[in-house]
């Protein structure tokens, strides 16, 4: 194969480094008493951010494509089934489909992973097993597997991204569940979503209950005044927002009455802030607006500018009646010119925002008049986005 | 100690923003943290000069240069960086280059004295 060109060495060495890294903090993460599901954890998300980057080439090509096909069979097929669901209860079987814990590595070779965030190295053993597509795989076994980790997920704080994730090629993120009907579930992070979550109060081995996933948005009221908990978007789960940090503190807690309505009146702020139509309780925040609107916005009403021009003693009493701020007619045409005083910058004055970086190591450094001359050794270079390597690097500039 | 000069990377920056993830979840502690980033100091330096074997030309324009703390920062100008294989042009690039002679001064990176033995 004369024609083969040389193959890009920057995925290899990634995933080398990642490797030896994970490697090397395990033992940090053990005597710390930090679970090996963090570590995994660790893993993924670095592999997942440097997939979305699109920086590296190549990082899992063979196996993206064939994913791709899967996953949006998958997403269609879990789209109609989530316009006919409605708050359930699911009840996972205390059998789980897979039987080893090995902790092997998440990324099997055979196995795509370029679209399934795999948390959980059963799942991989699962998908090898059955030979199903990762995408199918993540959505049969979102609940099952979501039992033991469960476990810890109630003990260790709350882990919320145990479930599995699957990446369209959109680039949306697309949390994947399933029921025990069969159905399957996505959660889109578009949409505003309540999750209900059941919380045992007592953890039996084969009683845990996964999470029942909504689409619509849900009155948390009905259904299940005993155990409610919330699960927040995975997307603000990723981007680690305010919410995330209320809620995720809240599947701590079990599952009781007195904490379900604080769990409540979390959610109902988060569907206030995302501007949902949530329905009930959420008018008791709409009380809280006082009957009489201060105007702010200046004086450039049009209702009661005639009179005053014409007489100007009424125009004291006004102002003191409605108390308005400082309206006078001189500067009821001045505001609109003021507010052309603003400069909007354009921030992005570029098309692309990455700025080309070579990080790297300086051999020698020399200059002759204004000519300089380099010589650099074990750089990474991000240029135009993406990312290059090099043992050694010799270049020419004029100062 | 390695150089903490590769954090700033593709593969620095997503293990950072990972491990934010987790101490934000209290997953992991801010101490256990920065222990993972000199782990990966280490790993990749080593990578870098043992698994990498390809040499890259590149010219352009000098527009600023920088020499502070043993550190050379340059901005150059409409460069073009070759290898065997491609090419690649670029308006701008900022390149920062660490000591490739010694790397004991990283750990100190405000310390200008350098203690040698005398013999």
């Amino acid at each position: 194969m004369a024609s083969s060109a040389n193959s890009n060495p920057v995925p290899k060495l990634y995933r080398s480094v990642i490797e030896d890294v994970i490697n090397e903090v395990r033992e940090l993460f053990l005597d710390e008493g930090v679970d090996e599901q963090v570590l995994m954890e660790l893993k993924t998300l670095w592999e997942n951010k440097l997939m979305q980057s699109k920086a590296v080439e190549g990082f899992h090509t063979e196996e993206q494509a064939a994913l791709q096909a899967a996953a949006h069979q998958q997403a269609q097929q879990a789209q109609q089934a989530t316009q006919q669901a409605q708050a359930q209860q699911v009840l996972l079987p205390p059998q789980q489909q897979v039987t080893s814990w090995q902790s092997t590595r998440p990324t099997v070779t055979s196995a795509p992973q370029q679209q399934v965030i795999v948390q959980d190295p059963k799942i991989l053993q699962h998908m090898s097993a059955t030979g199903m597509s990762a995408a199918a795989t993540a959505a049969t076994l979102a609940l099952p597997t979501g039992v033991s980790p469960y476990h810890q997920l109630i003990t260790s704080q709350g882990n919320l991204s145990q479930n599995c994730y699957i990446k369209t090629a959109d680039g949306q993120i697309l949390q994947f569940v399933r029921a025990a009907n069969g159905a399957q579930y996505i959660i889109q992070p578009q949409q505003q979503m309540v999750l209900q979550q059941q919380v045992l109060p007592q953890m039996q081995p084969g009683g845990v209950q996964a999470p029942v996933i909504q689409q619509v948005l849900a009155p948390l009221q009905g259904g299940h005044p005993q155990q409610t908990g919330v699960i927040i978007q995975p997307q603000q789960i990723v981007l680690t927002g305010n919410k995330v940090q209320q809620n995720a503190q809240v599947m701590q807690m079990p599952g009781q009455p007195g904490q379900v309505q604080q769990i409540q009146q979390q959610v109902q702020q988060v569907q206030q802030a995302q501007g949902g139509a949530a329905p009930g309780p959420p008018q008791q925040q709409a009380k809280q607006q006082p009957p009489m609107m201060l105007q702010v916005d200046g004086a450039g009403d049009t209702s009661s500018e005639d009179e005053d021009e014409e007489e100007e003693e009424y125009d004291e009493d006004e102002d003191e009646d409605k108390d308005k701020d400082g309206g006078e007619d001189g500067q009821v045409e001045e505001e609109p010119l003021n507010s052309e005083d603003d400069v909007s910058d354009e921030e992005d004055q570029e098309l692309f925002d990455t700025e080309n970086v070579v990080v790297c190591q300086y051999d020698k450094i020399h200059r002759s008049k204004n000519k300089w001359k380099f010589h650099l050794k074990d750089g990474i270079m991000n240029l135009n986005g993406r990312d290059y390597v090099f043992s050694k690097a010799i270049g020419d500039a004029e100062w | 100690m390695a150089y903490q000069l590769y954090r700033n990377t593709t593969l620095g920056n997503s293990l950072q923003e990972s491990l934010d993830e987790l101490i934000q979840t209290q997953q992991i502690t801010p101490q256990l943290a920065l222990q993972v980033l000199l782990q990966f100091d280490k790993a990749i330096n080593t990578a870098l000069a043992n698994r990498v074997r390809n040499r890259v030309n590149f010219k352009g324009s000098l527009n600023t240069y920088r020499f502070c703390d043993n550190v050379w920062t340059f901005v150059l100008n409409d460069v073009e960086f070759r290898e065997v294989t491609d090419l690649v042009k670029v308006d701008k690039v900022k390149i920062v280059a660490c000591d490739g002679k010694n790397q004991v001064n990283d750990y100190f990176s405000h310390s200008s004295l350098i203690i040698r033995p005398s013999q």
